[in-house]
C-alpha cells in the first residue's frame, strides 16, 4: 500500500502542474502559430469510370475541413464520407466526379478550409481493380508465381547439393548469409521509403525500429528456448532451416504486400520479364532454406513445410497489399521481414563461425557471392 | 499541305424558301500522331485531322452539321458565332457512339473557331478537338491568289497542363521542314486562329514584310498594317500580304520559346515562271 502511494505522488504532482497550466492559460507559453498547422496523408487513390476516390487521413493537430479540390487546374465536384470535419487521425473518403482518361497523368490539389494546400498525383490513370473473387484469385496466382513456386524450385537443388563436401556446405551457408543480409537491407530501405510518406504522428522510423527489433528479438528468444530442449546436430540443422524459411517467409510477406498494392493501383509491372526475374531471384531463397540440410535426409513432408513457410506468405502478402489500405501497416510488415532475415543471418553466422573458423575465405566469398547474386537478379525486377 | 489549303464548303442545296443549305459530316475520332521523331501522341480529332475540317459558308446560309462521336468520351461541337442556345454545343454532350445535328445560320461574317466544350475543357481542346469556321460576306471577300488556314496550338505530352511543343496546324516544325512555296506578287490571305491551351498569349510574326490585319475578319477594312500581332485563346483574324523579293522568309510566334519549340515555318518565295 505504501509502495502504491509512493508511486502515485509524482502523478498527483503532475496533475497539479497540468491544472496550473490550464487555469493560467498556458502559464505564459500559450503561443499560437501565425497560420494553422495542418497535415494530410493521402493513403489511397482509387479510379473508377468518371470518378476518383481519395482516402485521406488528418495527421495534424486540429480537425480539418476540406475547402475545395482542383484536379489539373479544374475545380472538381466532390463528396466526403463521413461528412463534416475530419478529426485528428481520422480518415475520410473523398470522391471526385471527374472523367479521367486512361493513361493520363493528374495532379490533385486539395485546399483545406484554412487555405492550406496539399497535393497528390496519379502518374498514369487506370481503372482500380474491384475487390472480388477473381481479383483475389489473381493475387493468389501472383503470390504463387513470385513466392511459392520459386522457393520450391530452389528446394529441388537438394539432391545435387548433397553430393558436395563439407567445405561446400560451409560455403553454401555463407552464401545464405549473404542472401539474407541483402534482403534485410532491401527491406529496410523500402520501409524507410514508405515511412517517408507517413504523417508525423505515425513516427515511421520508430515503427521500423519496433518492427525490425521485435522480429529479431522474438526469433532469437525462440531459438534459445528450442536450443535448450534439443541439441543434436541433425535437429540443430533442421531448426536452422526452419528459421531460415520463417525469416524468408516474413520477407516474402513484405514483398507480396508491395506487389499487391501496386497491382491494385494498376502500377504493378507484371510483364513476363518481371515475373521471370522474380522467379530467378526467389529461387535463391529456396537454395538458402535447404543449405543447412544438405548433410541429412529430411522427409518430403518436412521439405514441403519449409517451402510453404518460405513462399506461402507471399500470397498472404498480396492479399494484404491489395485489401488493406493503411500504409503504416506496410511499413510494419517490411520492418518485421527485415528483422527476421537479419536475425537468421546472425544465427547462421554464429553456427558456421563455431565450426569453420578455419575457412575464412570460403565464408567471405560465400557472403559476397550471396549478396552479388541478389544484386544481379535484382536488375531484372527493379 | 492538305490542311493548309483545304476548305469544306459542305454539300450545297437550296431550301424551299430559296436560301442555300450547306451540310457537313463530322466524326470525332482518335488518331495517333507522330508529333516529334519517335514521339507519338493520341490526338482527339474531328474527321481524323487536327485542326478539324475548315467549315466554310456564306453569310445567311443555313448550316446543318451532322456530328457523330466515334470516341470513348463525350464530346460536342461548340461554334463561335450567332445561334440559339440549344445549338451551342455545351449542355448537350454527345455520348460515345451518339450523334447530334447542329443547325444554324452562318453569322457573322468573319473567321471563327469551333471546338469541343466538354469538361475538362483544357484536356479536350489540347487533345485536338478544334477547327476553323469561315463565314464569307455575300459576294465574297476581295479576290486573292491563295488562301490558307493556320491554327496555332500546343501539345502537352505529359499531361501536366503545360505545353511541351507548339505548332501551327498541330505538327511542330512542319512548315519549317516543308516550306510553303509561293510566288513574287502573289496575294495571300491567311485565316489565323489561336487555340493554344495553358499559355496566355500567342503571336504571329512575318519576316521581311508587312500585312493588312482584319481582327476576327468581321470588317473588310483592315484595322492595322503591321508585321506582328498577338492573340489570346480563341482570338483570330485575317492577314493579307504579298512578297516583293525572292528568298526564304520565316514566320513564327514572336515568343521565342514557342518558336523554338515548334511554332516556326517558312515561306519560300520564287519568281513566277
Ligand atoms: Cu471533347
Amino acid at each position: 500500500m505504501k509502495t502504491v502511494i509512493l508511486f502515485l505522488i509524482p502523478l498527483a504532482l503532475l496533475g497539479g502542474v497540468i491544472a496550473l497550466f490550464i487555469l493560467t492559460g498556458g502559464a505564459g507559453l500559450d503561443d499560437k502559430p501565425a497560420a494553422p498547422v495542418e497535415s494530410i496523408d493521402f493513403e489511397r487513390i482509387q479510379l473508377h469510370e468518371g470518378s476518383i476516390t481519395l482516402t485521406i487521413r488528418n495527421t495534424g493537430q486540429e480537425p480539418v475541413n476540406i475547402g475545395y479540390i482542383a484536379i489539373r487546374d479544374l475545380v472538381a465536384e466532390y463528396t466526403v464520407r463521413p461528412s463534416g470535419g475530419i478529426p485528428r487521425m481520422g480518415a475520410a473518403t473523398v470522391t471526385l466526379a471527374y472523367p479521367w482518361v486512361e493513361g493520363e497523368a493528374y495532379e490533385i490539389l486539395l485546399f483545406t478550409a484554412n487555405a492550406i494546400p496539399f497535393t497528390t498525383s496519379i502518374e498514369a490513370a487506370t481503372e482500380t481493380l474491384p475487390i472480388s473473387l477473381s481479383t483475389l484469385l489473381g493475387f493468389t496466382l501472383i503470390g504463387l508465381y513470385v513466392g511459392v513456386l520459386p522457393v520450391f524450385l530452389g528446394i529441388f537443388w537438394l539432391p545435387a547439393l548433397r553430393r558436395l563436401g563439407p567445405k561446400a556446405f560451409t560455403w553454401l551457408m555463407a552464401l545464405t548469409i549473404g542472401l539474407l543480409i541483402f534482403l534485410g537491407i532491401d527491406a529496410i530501405a523500402e520501409a524507410l521509403e514508405k515511412a517517408g510518406e507517413l504523417g508525423s504522428p505515425f513516427q515511421g522510423p520508430g515503427l521500423i525500429g519496433i518492427g525490425a527489433i521485435s522480429a529479431f528479438m522474438l526469433l532469437d528468444a525462440l531459438s534459445k528456448r528450442r536450443a535448450m530442449a534439443n541439441c543434436d546436430e541433425v535437429s540443430t540443422n533442421e531448426r536452422i532451416a526452419l528459421r531460415i524459411s520463417m525469416g524468408i517467409g516474413l520477407h516474402n510477406l513484405g514483398e507480396g504486400l508491395a506487389i499487391g498494392s501496386a497491382f491494385m493501383l494498376g502500377e504493378a509491372n507484371l510483364g513476363m520479364f518481371f515475373v521471370i526475374g522474380f522467379i530467378l531471384q526467389n529461387i535463391t531463397e529456396g537454395l538458402g532454406i535447404i543449405a543447412p540440410l544438405v548433410k541429412q535426409k529430411p522427409s518430403l513432408k518436412y521439405l514441403g513445410l519449409l517451402g510453404l513457410l518460405g513462399g506461402g506468405p507471399a500470397i498472404v502478402g498480396t492479399w494484404l497489399g491489395g485489401l488493406v489500405t493503411l500504409p503504416a501497416l506496410s511499413v510494419v510488415f517490411l520492418a518485421l521481414g527485415a528483422g527476421a532475415v537479419l536475425e537468421v543471418a546472425f544465427e547462421i553466422g554464429k553456427f558456421i563461425a563455431k565450426k569453420s573458423s578455419t575457412l575464412p575465405l570460403t565464408i567471405c566469398s560465400g557472403v559476397i557471392f550471396g549478396m552479388g547474386l541478389l544484386y544481379l537478379t535484382g536488375f531484372l525486377i527493379k | 499541305m492538305a490542311i493548309l489549303e483545304d476548305f469544306d464548303n459542305g454539300k450545297v442545296s437550296t431550301l424551299p424558301d430559296g436560301r442555300t443549305l450547306r451540310e457537313y459530316w463530322i466524326v470525332s475520332e482518335i488518331m495517333i500522331v507522330e508529333v516529334a521523331p519517335g514521339v507519338f501522341y493520341e490526338a482527339w480529332t474531328y474527321n481524323g485531322r487536327v485542326p478539324g475540317p475548315t467549315i466554310r459558308a456564306t453569310e445567311g446560309d443555313m448550316l446543318r452539321i451532322y456530328f457523330t462521336n466515334a470516341t470513348m468520351h463525350p464530346h460536342t461541337m461548340h461554334f463561335h458565332g450567332i445561334h440559339p442556345g440549344a445549338m451551342d454545343g455545351v449542355f448537350e454532350p454527345v455520348l460515345p457512339g451518339a450523334s447530334f445535328v447542329y443547325e444554324f445560320e452562318a453569322a457573322p461574317v468573319g473567321v471563327h473557331p469551333y471546338h469541343c466544350h466538354i469538361m475538362p475543357l483544357a484536356s479536350h481542346i489540347s487533345r485536338g478537338l478544334y477547327g476553323t469556321f469561315i463565314v464569307d460576306p455575300k459576294g465574297g471577300r476581295p479576290q486573292v491568289d491563295r488562301e490558307m488556314v493556320m491554327v496555332m496550338s500546343g501539345i502537352d505530352l505529359d499531361f501536366d497542363n503545360a505545353n511541351d511543343l507548339y505548332a501551327v496546324n498541330f505538327i511542330p516544325f512542319y512548315y519549317d521542314k516543308h516550306p510553303i512555296q509561293i510566288f513574287i506578287g502573289e496575294r495571300l490571305r491567311i485565316y489565323l486562329v489561336n487555340m493554344l491551351e495553358f499559355d496566355a498569349v500567342n503571336s504571329f510574326h512575318l519576316h521581311a514584310n508587312f500585312f493588312d490585319y482584319y481582327p476576327t475578319g468581321t470588317s473588310l477594312v483592315p484595322a492595322e498594317y503591321t508585321d506582328t500581332i498577338s492573340q489570346v485563346q480563341a482570338q483570330r483574324g485575317i492577314l493579307e500580304f504579298s512578297y516583293q523579293f525572292p528568298g526564304k522568309y520565316m514566320f513564327h510566334a514572336h515568343k521565342t520559346e514557342f518558336a523554338e519549340l515548334g511554332w516556326t515555318g517558312i515561306f519560300e518565295v520564287r519568281e513566277k515562271p
